[in-house]
């Protein structure tokens, strides 16, 4: 089988977050780069995909030089070969730009089943796998916990509120990985070795026949608002202040 | 909870800055690895470790290893954990390729140790002896042994132990008693009793391999009559069928702290059916032991850093969030109180904490990369590696070792009145850190050794080609005016310590060899004191050498604060070598003189 997983490198969760003062993006110094969560699902069910079919696992990134890290990483626990792209013109590139670019890409390889985060934890959007899938003309299942593939067809389970779907669908497809759906491996020694002797090709846009296209931009990042200071409710009667507090719970905070 | 217990950046800047270990691939045994795939490397230690060691910090502390049936019983995460490091490749991770392992320098498997063990000392244990008692196989062992043991060893499947330690036996392993007697079979039958043997039964494996010190029957007295045999707890017959080798476990000991491990008293040979494999020649079990033993003393020196770390990170985090007192310049009670760590009282025992842990760390990786070149060096280079690294053994043991336990006493004393309590986990490492002066050798033990020993060794070569080192670092900071000052007083502790080493030795040589050893403890405290100095002269030259290159942001703030905490060692660790050196020339004898009698009320 040809599994294709879509993997992206976000700062890491524990990294200290700082928003550039002329807002067009965060400082990046100092921070760490970890492969997406979600992605790491993704990544894990091609690799046990692979282990039940046979077959090869291909990781599809866009980034930047650092991007090899985690392509690296992704193919440490198991990938056999990887398509980095790397295009200043999609550096933080919009949902729809970034999907186009990994279309190109997978469009020029065999692809059986494409797995991706069901989000990147950096940006939220959310959108990449299904533009993606529309794209390529496939169908997707997104968010899902748990997948069986029998013949050509996918069973996947999604949970909703109150209850989960089992949706089915065939091959080829695009699936967006929810936490549940497995636990990722981690890279094993012998892995990272091994890594280092497989194949990534590195990719500009117009080697893909692509002219970036993006429906949207990001106008301004701001941090949120700072937490405003707590409150020390003062006076001498303890009835007085328990009154006030039972106040200001209701009334301000709404939390009773 | 702190979720911090190592700075990744500390550490990288140590393995690829100060000691450049991307140098090491120049050499065909680790032409295949890189500086990407050392950092790989770590980065999955870290992402274990918080995965999967830290969160069970606390548990394996109150959950502790039982004695029931005969067989002890640890935390279900065990097993787990054991296949984790398997399959990961960690337990063999520096053995050769023919033997399975990926030829990984030893500064980047004990740097990924140093991250289990401040993650979770206990549940690092278990992959590290394994790794040890391995280690004794493949360097003196027989390929039947080899094809025997070692893969199950480094699968994780069997726990392997080393097993000196007895009753009458503890500095002392000359006076061991478990016997060993020949028979006709290819194998001895063992028997005797093992004391305080550290994972030595459990149930997160399948078998237990004991590396165990005995006696062949008639063999020489003391230290030479001393043989290495394998002893697993059940033997491999021929038809592959595991068979119960008399091996009892007779307890396990409640401990203070690391209570994630179990030590274990075993029984050995009760039934007379045990049966134990000769490692290499008779009677030389503790040379081959001891040549094994500085990875393993390393090891014990990292646990303590690394104990150290997490303890000071812990403590970190609550002095940016307590707010208590105020300002000595601020006399308005109405203001707010200011965080502890504004207080210069709370910045000086951060600053000791970070000192210690950062000093320690760097001796250590110093070590392993003595380990690393004397691997792929010849002749006097070889000889160098090997005669640092065996001088500064006991140093880079017993520093971190002892020091962590006052590194972690000041991180608790930070939390005041709640580092006394188990909402936060300073008892908890102030009791797990407080192992590391005992096992493998005492301090007292090692101060005999460094003194009695090591200084003299090869005419004094090891400790002049040391003077030399510690020289060329002093030498070397002279390029930064910056460094003039800090410079002088390393050449000035490098006079003292030629200063107090010479009058010792003239103790010795006029023939009162109990006065030469008396204060053998002290002689390695101001030993480690220097060395450590030293180790920060080190990276203070780096970090110079950055500053010049122009750092801005993070950078900035992490090599400044490392050369504050480098001032900070210069203006109130190392002048501590004044009084130790005042006592140690003064050859007092008064510990000598001192009777049992006297100590009687
Ligand atoms: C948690 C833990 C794990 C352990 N794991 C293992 C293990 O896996 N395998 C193993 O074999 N052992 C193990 N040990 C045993 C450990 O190595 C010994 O406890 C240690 O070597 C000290 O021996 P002892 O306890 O008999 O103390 P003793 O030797 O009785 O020492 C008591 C005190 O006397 C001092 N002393 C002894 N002899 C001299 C001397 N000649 N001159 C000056 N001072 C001296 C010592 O420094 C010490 O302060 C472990 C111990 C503990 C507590």
């Amino acid at each position: 089988m040809n599994i294709v997983a879509c993997v992206k490198q976000v700062p890491d969760t524990e990294a200290l977050i700082k928003v550039k003062a002329d807002g067009s993006g965060i400082e990046e110094g100092g921070i760490k780069w970890v492969m997406s969560p979600y992605d790491e699902f993704g990544v894990e069910e091609a690799l046990k995909t692979k282990e039940k079919f046979g077959g090869e696992v291909t990781i599809v990134s866009i980034g930047p030089a650092r991007t090899m890290e985690t392509v690296r990483t992704a193919l440490a626990m198991g990938a056999e070969k990887g398509i980095h792209i790397d295009d200043p013109a999609l550096y933080n590139a919009d949902a729809y730009a970034t999907a186009s670019a990994l279309a190109a890409a997978i469009k020029g390889i065999p692809h059986d089943i494409i797995f991706c985060g069901m989000r990147a934890i950096d940006d939220d959007s959310g959108q990449v796998g299904s533009i993606l899938a529309e794209l390529l003309g496939l169908p997707s299942v997104t968010v899902i916990t748990k997948l069986d593939i029998e013949g050509s067809t996918a069973k996947a389970i999604k949970p909703i509120e109150g209850a989960q779907l089992l949706i089915e669908t065939s091959l080829p497809c695009v699936i967006t990985a929810q936490k549940g759906l497995n636990e990722p491996r981690y890279a094993s020694l012998p892995g990272i070795m091994k890594a280092k002797k497989k194949p990534v090709e590195v990719k500009k846009a117009a080697d893909l026949g692509l002219t970036v296209e993006q429906k949207s931009t990001v106008a301004k990042m701001s941090p949120p608002p700072a937490r405003p200071p707590g409150k020390i409710i003062q006076g001498d009667d303890p009835a007085a202040k328990a009154a006030e507090v039972i106040r200001l719970l209701r009334e301000e905070a709404k939390v009773i | 909870m702190a979720e911090k217990f190592i700075s990744e950046r500390n550490l990288k800047f140590l393995l690829h800055e100060v000691f450049r270990i991307e140098e090491l691939t120049r050499y065909p045994y680790y032409e295949d690895h890189s500086k990407e795939i050392f950092d790989m490397i770590l980065d999955t230690a870290l992402k274990v470790s918080k995965d999967k060691l830290f969160p069970i910090l606390e548990e394996m502390d109150t959950d502790q290893p039982e004695f029931i049936d005969g067989h002890v019983t640890v935390h279900p995460n065990v097993r787990d954990l054991m296949n984790e490091f398997g399959e990961g490749g960690w337990i063999n991770a520096n053995f050769s390729y023919d033997l399975g392992g990926q030829q990984l320098p030893l500064a980047v498997v004990l740097a990924s140790r140093f991250v289990f063990f401040a993650a979770n000392y206990s549940a690092s244990v278990y992959p590290s002896l394994a790794s040890g008692a391995a280690r004794l196989i493949a360097s003196f062992g027989t390929d039947d042994m080899k094809d025997l043991y070692l893969p199950n060893m480094f699968a994780g499947t069997w726990q392997g132990t080393m097993a000196l330690t007895e009753p009458q036996a503890g500095s002392s392993l000359a006076d061991i008693t478990t016997t060993a007697e020949p028979t006709d079979g290819g194998y001895y039958t063992m028997r005797g009793q093992k004391i305080f043997i550290s994972a030595a039964d459990h149930d997160g494996v399948d078998n237990i391999v004991h590396l165990m010190l005995a006696k062949i029957k008639g063999a020489p007295a003391g230290v030479k009559g001393i043989s290495l045999f394998v002893v697993p707890r059940e033997r491999i017959e021929a038809s592959g069928e595991l068979v119960f080798n008399d091996v009892h476990v007779a307890g396990i000991y409640h401990k203070l702290g690391y209570r994630g491990a179990p030590i274990v008293q075993l029984s050995v040979g009760e039934n007379n059916e045990c049966r134990g494999y000769l490692v290499g020649e008779p009677n030389k079990g503790l040379s081959y032991m001891f040549q094994m033993m500085n990875e393993q003393r390393i090891d014990v020196g990292l646990g303590a850093a690394g104990i150290a770390s997490a303890a000071y990170y812990a403590a970190l985090e609550y002095t940016k969030e307590r707010p208590q007192g105020r300002r000595m310049t601020e006399k308005d009670p109405t203001l707010p109180q200011v965080f502890i760590i504004e207080h210069a009282d709370i910045k000086r025992m951060l600053l000791f904490q970070r000192a210690v842990v950062e000093g320690s760390l760097s001796l250590l990786l110093q070590c392993a990369t003595y380990a690393d070149y004397e691997k792929v060096m010849d002749g006097e280079d070889k000889e160098k590696y090997s005669f640092l690294l065996d001088l500064l053994t006991p140093v880079a043991k017993s520093y971190p070792s002892e020091m962590g336990i006052l590194s972690v006493s000041q991180g608790l004393q930070c939390l005041g009145g709640y580092g006394y309590c188990d909402e936060f986990p300073l008892q908890q490492y102030y009791r797990d850190v407080r192992i590391h002066p005992i096992h493998e050798g005492t301090t007292g033990i090692h101060g005999i050794t460094l003194l009695g020993r090591n200084i003299s060794l090869n005419g004094g070569k090891a400790y002049r080609l040391y003077l030399d080192e510690v020289t060329a670092t002093a030498n070397d900071a002279r390029e930064f005016p910056e460094l003039a000052e800090q410079a002088n007083e390393l050449r000035d502790a490098l006079d003292t310590l030629q200063d107090v080493t010479a009058t010792l030795l003239e103790v010795r040589k006029k023939g009162n060899a109990e006065l030469f050893t008396a204060d053998a403890t002290l002689y390695l405290e101001l030993f480690g004191i220097i060395s450590i100095a030293w180790q920060w002269l080190k990276q203070a030259i780096i970090i110079r050498k950055a500053l010049q290159d122009d750092a801005t942001g993070h950078d900035a703030d992490f090599y400044n604060g490392k050369l504050t905490t480098f001032r900070y060692f210069f203006d109130y660790e190392l002048p501590k070598i004044e009084g130790l050196a005042k006592t140690l020339k003064k050859h007092s004898g008064v510990t000598i003189a001192m009777n049992e009698p006297l100590f009687s009320d």
